[in-house]
């Protein structure tokens, strides 16, 4: 699954990242294999989702979030 | 390393300041430089080059503040910047050293960008900032352990708390900079067999330059087209895949970096961190924007009724001046040209600083603090339909204040597309120099009454107006959004960072130094067009001129009461503001405005009141010989009352003209000040253009169908 499917306060580990030219964008914020993110904050009507990865929040809309294939734990 | 500099050198060493957003890299320069800043431009792009002199022990250092960044990728101008810089594409802006701020909580980021400036052979040094808040995170960072890992001199700070400062100043007179070699060899994700000839021809001393300047080279307009041509014509006949090398790039310097980190990083408890209780009430679906809105409410409250204040004494000031100078100098060109031309000029551009630098205050507090963050965060869903971005907010916010500040802001928005749709809509919202316009019109003919025993139908017309402006900038950017063509890939990654209280100092600083850019870039065109327009105003065609000065002298002449002589010299303005050029222009534009309900002295309104539209008000005085106090709202109301309109032989100020003035006004541009910082902001003529012709084709079109609509 991808990370915009995830439910608020669920946790996850990405495991691969979709090639796109967001994609070193994303990993240059830290969003990397084998990092685990939580969703923690949604904006209404699909809006962006914050996302906490290592101490930090992160905002991203849906479409990037999509880009972010992982594997949920808890 | 260690050595003082020699009392010969007589060029002061540069210093880039380089970091990551939000690591407090700001305050480190307001601390190490005060207020010896400088801002300036950089060739080819909007980003303000902000500089600074840091005097210690009596030497004199050069202190390049870079835009914050969290790589060497260039995604905005802003980080085209940062690449240029560090990069030593520049000559002029070439740093001999780095100081490297990370955020302490967030090391492996800043290691990120820290390890991609050795890898340039940049002479570097670190200064882990925020060291309160890792303490805090329970976090422990082994610094001796880190300086053995890098090679590179580090120091640990607390910008907010004023530590280390000493420590920072003291590093830069050591000059005690370093580089170990790269962290990462080029070889290790690309060919660099092909890259010798990029160095031969760049003058460049390693790989990962020679890397940087193909893979990014073309996206930074600051490099001649010699350069780019040669990087094209290299591009074409390269084997490498540079989009796979940056990648692989990327994963071979986060995994070295794990490894440092795991050696250097204690974490004294294993509790994880959660976000602030705060985003619960700020980020809610429903309470956010309650907060937002309500926030909104007090910092507009707080712009009208400090900014007020001010504002009326600067006027007061000028006119003083101005009526000082005219009563001191003799009597002649020189002595009107400067009285009523010049000083109003400077008058009408000083008069925008109250508003300016309060409005760009509180932006600074809600920046600093986090929260501005979060509202792109609330916003972004809702701006995008529109082809804007989340973080165009902020300027639409501020447009109801003022467009110029406004305007400003819209430079955080990296993508193109969506800073010009921006720009283009900013100056469609309802902005405090309208309100004037609008009261005394809707004072004219909307009837002071309550409807349903509350709304007030007065209160209702404003709101409308205000409304009508929103409506326009939604349908303005919608329309853009499908016209305006860019390959550019919209995004939004952004860092909601932790809850501080701000910096008071640096909140200060913001709101001087964006008024003294907006003085000095844009004052120059604001004085120059009101120079123009005044000596349009005041001179006209010399028989016609001189022919209504003479039956006006006799008359006065023969004047017997001061009332007599007060009524005469009203009228004696009027006529010769009707004899002048822009009564001419005035006169000539009749025909175009007739259907919207105007008649000639309109006209003459409309073109004086371009260059601001609160202008309007005191030329209607003029032109209808109010004389007297032209602040007092109720005299021009009853004069303007009884005016008729010599086309149609009704009263001037019918409901129909009113209502079509006041639609005029909620989309005409009727401001120079936002031209000119238009002109700034995009770098050219050719937007601001655009925007004045679309606009006041927007209020001619709209002011016709309403002129309509009620007659």
């Amino acid at each position: 699954m991808t990370a915009d499917q995830l439910k608020i306060s669920h946790s996850a580990i990405i495991e691969d990242l979709i090639d796109s030219p967001l994609k070193v964008n994303l990993m240059e914020l830290g969003f990397l294999p084998g990092k685990k993110i939580t969703l923690q904050f949604k904006a209404p009507s699909n809006g962006p989702l914050a996302f906490l990865l290592e101490n930090t929040l992160l905002a991203l809309r849906k479409q990037e979030a999509a880009l972010l294939q992982v594997k949920i734990i808890s | 390393m260690a050595q003082t500099q020699p009392p010969f050198l007589t060029k002061p060493l540069k210093i880039a300041l380089i970091g990551n957003p939000n690591v407090g890299k700001t305050t480190i320069f307001n601390q190490l430089t005060g207020l010896n800043q400088k801002i300036g431009n950089y060739p080819g792009v909007t980003v303000d080059k902000k500089t600074g002199a840091m005097i210690y022990q009596e030497q004199v250092y050069h202190i390049i503040d870079l835009p914050g960044t969290y790589s060497l990728y260039p995604n905005s101008e802003d980080e085209i910047i940062a690449h240029r810089v560090l990069n030593q594409l520049s000559e002029i802006e070439k740093p001999d050293f780095a100081l490297m701020i990370i955020d302490s909580v967030q090391l492996s980021r800043g290691l990120f960008l820290a390890t991609q400036l050795i890898d340039l052979g940049l002479n570097l040094a670190i200064a882990l900032n925020m060291a309160d808040m890792a303490e805090k995170s329970q976090l422990e960072i082994k610094t001796y352990e880190l300086f053995k890992q890098l090679g590179v001199p580090i120091l640990q700070t607390d910008a907010r708390h004023l530590k280390g400062m000493d420590q920072i100043k003291e590093l830069i007179h050591q000059q005690n900079f370093t580089n170990p070699g790269p962290f990462i060899e080029a070889k290790e994700f690309l060919d660099n067999s092909q890259l010798q000839d990029v160095k031969e021809y760049f003058e460049l001393s390693n790989d990962y330059q020679a890397y940087q300047i193909l893979r990014f080279g073309l996206k930074d307009k600051g490099l001649s087209e010699e350069k780019r041509s040669w990087i094209r014509k290299k591009l074409e006949t390269l084997t490498i895949n540079l989009e796979a090398a940056q990648l692989e790039e990327t994963k071979i310097r986060y995994k070295r970096i794990t490894e440092v980190i795991e050696k250097v990083l204690v974490k004294k408890s294993h509790q994880e961190v959660g976000s602030a209780p705060l985003d619960k009430i700020f980020l809610h679906p429903v309470l956010g924007y309650l907060v937002f809105g309500g926030i909104l409410l007090l910092i507009f409250q707080a712009i009208f009724a400090w900014a007020s204040v001010p504002m009326d004494l600067i006027d007061g000031f000028f006119a003083d001046l101005g009526a000082w100078l005219s009563s001191t100098l003799p009597a002649g060109p020189i002595s009107d040209l400067l009285s009523e031309g010049v000083i109003p000029g400077i008058g009408g551009v000083v008069i925008f600083i109250p508003q300016i630098a309060l409005l760009f205050g509180f932006l600074a507090i809600l920046e600093d603090t986090g929260y501005m963050s979060r509202v792109v965060f609330l916003m972004d869903r809702w701006m995008r339909p529109f082809g804007l971005h989340g973080k165009s907010i902020v300027p639409l916010v501020s447009g109801v204040a003022c467009a110029i500040p406004g305007v400003m802001a819209a430079r955080n928005i990296g993508n193109w597309k969506e800073k010009i749709i921006t720009i283009m809509v900013t100056p469609l919202m309802s902005c405090s120099a309208r309100l004037p316009v609008y009261i005394i019109l809707i004072g004219l003919v909307v009837p002071d009454e309550a409807i349903f025993g509350i709304f007030n139908l007065q209160a209702l017309t404003l709101l409308a107006l205000y409304l009508l402006g929103v409506i326009g900038v939604l349908v303005t950017a919608f329309g853009l959004k499908s016209i305006l063509k860019t390959s550019e890939k919209s995004f939004l990654m952004v860092e909601l960072p932790s809850y501080r209280t701000p910096r008071w100092k640096d909140v200060l600083l913001t709101m001087y130094y964006k008024s003294r850019t907006f003085v000095t870039e844009a004052g120059k065109v604001i004085l120059a067009i009101s120079i123009i327009l005044w000596i349009l105003g005041s001179y006209g065609p010399p028989s016609q001129m001189d022919a209504v000065r003479e039956i006006q002298e006799e008359k006065l002449a023969a004047a017997s009461s001061e009332k007599q002589i007060a009524e005469i010299e009203a009228e004696t303005s009027s006529l010769l503001l009707e004899n002048s050029f822009i009564g001419i222009l005035g006169r000539g534009i009749e025909p175009v405005i007739k259907p919207l309900g105007y008649d000639w002295k309109i006209g003459i309104a409309l073109i004086a009141s371009f260059a601001a539209r609160e202008v309007f008000v005191s030329t209607i005085a003029t032109i209808y010989s109010i004389g007297g106090d032209v602040e007092d709202d109720l005299t021009i109301r009853e004069k303007l009352d009884t005016q008729i309109n010599s086309n149609t032989g009704e009263k001037t100020f019918n409901k129909p003209t009113a209502f079509s003035l006041m639609v005029f006004y909620v989309f005409a541009m009727q401001c120079m000040s936002t031209l000119a910082i238009v002109y700034r902001e995009t770098k050219g003529w050719k937007w601001p253009l655009i925007q004045t012709v679309y606009m006041t084709a927007l209020a001619y079109f709209a002011a016709l169908l309403t002129y309509n609509i009620f007659s």
